[in-house]
């Protein structure tokens, strides 16, 4: 049974991987798109503050070493967004599936190891625009949209070992892939000319590896940290290379506090130098990327601790720097707060997981955005 | 286990419900796009000079769209003739052939279009040789619509724009249809009008959509049985056609489309690579310049049909069927006929599309008054042009 659950886990991270991404946003107009974390419903509810600790979690490979048993995830996330910008304002939806996640202990060794499909960037817009163009010696009203669909997902596998129980490493192999297809029409207000339309897509291709660690000092406290290097990433439009993208290196360290039997709290920071691919991103017609820094804190309060995944209460906050501006030298940032519980029935052999988060966004003199997020997650431990 | 298996369903349900979203983000233009919106270009493209050409006969003599008849039109002169089948000696009455006195009989033809600001038309009937055929002139036809061989006429009613025109033929009258020895029983009429102003008149052809001229004949069975005496004869014209007295064409290297057998007109044209590699049309049209007004009936335009060609042969050429763009060729127009072509200018852009030549000719082949003449392109500034927007692409999207 449990191998028959796992292998249609393992299909839903095969058939997610097209898809793998989240939250749309007027920020994701801009480079690679707007950047997706790679957290469980857990990390999500706690802000991203248990990142590293998380093994549910696809971002530290150190955090899966004390699996005990197969757990296999699925998640999706539900946004409402309100976007601001010179042009007008707007109301807008959508739903993704962020996440597949499988993780389990390699018998009879002190190795876990995890698959997983998550999203690294997400590029689902849809832009309007009204102009006047003359044609054959008249004035002729054009309405253009250009739309987007698509991202970036990052496929995972990662070993982690167990040293001890308070030290444990990981390493992880990164395949970067996925599309933007993106679709240009416009229509003319004068109906003798015909609309036109554009279609293009661009391919996405690139590796990494991922090596973390996290370490228990005492009873309380345990500290995590990883690091993450991706190569160039290959660029096509249609099926001609445009290009390639130097991805940025990533370092994070963070600390967890045990406080007591019934609570826990957890911070970190994670650094990316998403200045290397700034000149890539010009040199195809972007606007640049800069370097991005990110602050996270969330905590847990566990009810009974006899049972600590049964409606446990979640909070947390991050604030993040984008790396993508819409307007070259603006600062594109974050912030979010987010709530969050769990329960698992069926003799703690599946569980719900949910976070609402309330994230605010702003970019460029007059774009703000707000929206609220809805994450579901299914969790299932034969 | 009843869970795990709930549990299973509910995450393969997840995953087949797949993506949906609605996605709407408004946002600024072209501060924020990632790159610019399709480009728009106009260009006009005058036709090959020299390689412009108009062809005739394409419509069979015997199968023209319409029958025309006029009187005093610009357009042309014309008269209309219908040969009918001889009429049984007999009707039958409960399965026996019985003679008949004849009491009367109708000419019934179908009016497809007039001029509806010419009233006071008269539909005129004479009767004429059997013989005449595709090859009868106008001047052979005309010469025998004489008093001395008038059937009879009917006022059109002003009202009238289209169906049946009855001319009842009794009494004394019926004596002019008796036929001819010789004849084998045919009956053939000729058909002219009258009106207070130059107008003209088309009708049902044996070989047009609707119906040819019928004679049906009001007999009258002899028989006791005064119930069964009645009786009709139908018949419908065996063949059918008209003559037709048209001015020249003003200037020999002039296009021009109509008359009888039928023309068409061949215009080639040369696409820029550009355009024809990565365009898209948005719209194009086809401008024609009459060289004076056009020839037709008055409130009866012409339609002209364009048609992409799917091998450049010539007079040959196979046209596209599918394909075709059409306008009306109102008579007088004196200015630039225009022509939407999209449709058609669309099939030759790609590796494989087709030759960037058009076919044009008038509908219906052979049955309309309308006989556009258009300056070729050795006419300089008048010479037929296309005149292309279409759009390049941009590739949008870069990061």
């Amino acid at each position: 049974m449990s191998r028959r659950i796992a292998g249609l886990a393992l299909l839903a991270l095969l058939a997610a991987t097209g898809r793998a991404a989240a939250q749309s946003s007027q920020f994701g107009v801009r480079g690679l798109g707007y950047p997706l974390r790679p957290l469980s419903v857990r990390g999500t509810a706690t802000g991203g503050g248990f990142g590293l600790f998380d093994l549910e979690s696809a971002f530290n490979p150190a955090s899966i070493a004390l699996v005990s048993r197969l757990v296999a995830d699925f998640q999706t996330v539900q946004s409402w967004r309100h976007s601001e910008s010179p042009s007008g304002n707007g109301n807008s939806r959508d739903n993704r599936f962020p996440g597949v996640f499988v993780t389990g202990p390699i018998g009879g060794t002190r190795l876990a190891m995890s698959l997983s499909a998550s999203g690294y960037t997400d590029r689902n817009f849809s832009l309007a625009s009204s102009d006047t163009v003359v044609l054959r010696g008249q004035p002729v009203e054009v309405l253009d949209t250009l739309s987007s669909q698509g991202g970036i997902s990052d496929l995972r596998a990662a070993v982690a070992w167990q040293q001890s129980r308070a030290v444990q490493w990981g390493i992880g192999l990164h395949l970067l892939t996925g599309s933007n297809r993106i679709f240009s029409h416009r229509v003319f207000s004068d109906t003798a000319y015909a609309g036109v339309s554009e279609k293009n897509t661009l391919s996405y291709l690139g590796v990494g590896v991922s090596a973390g660690v996290t370490a228990r000092v005492g009873n309380a406290i345990t500290f995590g940290g990883m690091v993450r290097a991706d190569d160039r990433m290959r660029v096509e439009r249609d099926t001609s290379r445009v290009g390639s993208t130097k991805l940025p290196i990533t370092v994070a360290g963070g600390l967890r506090l045990q406080l007591g039997e019934r609570f826990q709290i957890a911070g970190n920071g994670v650094y990316r130098n998403w200045s290397v691919a700034d000149a890539d991103v010009v040199a195809q017609g972007g606007v640049g990327s800069s370097n991005t820094t990110e602050f996270a804190v969330g905590a847990e309060y566990v009810p009974n601790p006899k049972r600590a995944t049964h409606w446990p209460l979640r909070v947390g906050a991050y604030h993040a720097r984008l790396p993508f501006p819409l307007l070259r030298g603006e600062d594109t940032d974050e912030t979010g707060v987010s709530i969050g519980s769990a329960v698992r029935f069926a003799g703690e052999r599946a569980g719900l997981d949910v976070a609402l988060t309330r994230v605010w966004r702003k970019g460029a003199p007059g774009f703000t955005e707000r929206a609220f997020l809805l994450t579901l997650g299914v969790s299932l431990r034969p | 286990m009843k869970a795990r298996r709930g549990l299973a369903g509910l995450l393969a349900g997840l995953l087949l419900t797949g993506c949906q979203e609605k996605l709407g983000t408004p946002t600024d233009c072209p501060e924020l796009c990632p790159g610019t919106s399709l480009t728009i270009r106009d260009t006009v493209l005058t036709a090959k000079v020299g390689l412009d050409s108009t062809f005739t006969g394409y419509q069979r003599a015997d199968q023209v769209g319409a029958l025309l008849v006029s009187s005093g039109l610009a357009a042309g002169e014309a008269r209309s003739f219908a040969v009918f089948p001889a009429r049984s000696d007999t009707v039958f009455v409960d399965a026996t052939p019985q003679s008949y006195a004849v009491d009367s009989v109708a000419f019934v033809v179908q009016l497809i279009a007039r001029d509806t600001a010419v009233h006071n038309l008269r539909l005129v009937l004479h009767r004429v040789a059997v013989t005449v055929d595709t090859s009868t002139s106008f001047a052979d036809l005309d010469a025998q619509l004489t008093p001395a061989s008038l059937i009879d006429s009917v006022l059109v009613s002003d009202t009238l724009k289209s169906g049946a025109i009855n001319i009842i033929v009794k009494g004394a009258a019926l004596s002019r249809l008796v036929p001819f020895d010789g004849d084998s029983g045919k009956l053939a009429i000729g058909i002219r009008v009258s009106a207070p102003a130059a107008t003209g008149v088309r009708l049902g052809a044996v070989g047009s959509s609707v119906s040819p001229p019928l004679f049906t004949t009001y007999a009258k069975a002899n028989v006791a049985d005064t119930a069964k005496q009645r009786s009709v004869i139908t018949l419908n014209a065996n063949s059918s056609n008209y003559a037709i007295d048209q001015p020249p064409i003003a200037d020999p290297r002039d296009l021009f489309l109509g008359g009888r057998s039928g023309s068409r007109t061949l215009l080639r044209f040369e696409l820029p690579k550009l355009l024809k590699d990565s365009a898209a049309v948005v719209r194009a049209t086809l401008e024609l310049t009459p060289r004076g007004p056009i020839k037709g009936l008055p409130n009866d335009p012409g339609e002209l049909q364009v048609r992409g060609v799917l091998v450049d042969l010539g007079a040959k050429s196979l046209a596209i069927s599918t394909v075709s763009a059409v306008a009306a060729l109102a008579a007088g127009a004196t200015a630039v006929q225009s022509i939407d072509l999209r449709d058609v200018v669309t099939t030759w852009l790609g590796p494989n599309g087709t030759p960037a030549s058009v076919l044009l000719g008038i509908a219906p082949e052979g049955g309309t008054f309308a006989r556009p003449e258009f300056f070729s392109t050795e006419s300089g500034a008048f010479a037929p042009r296309l005149r292309i927007t279409y759009a390049l692409p941009t590739h949008p999207g870069h990061p």
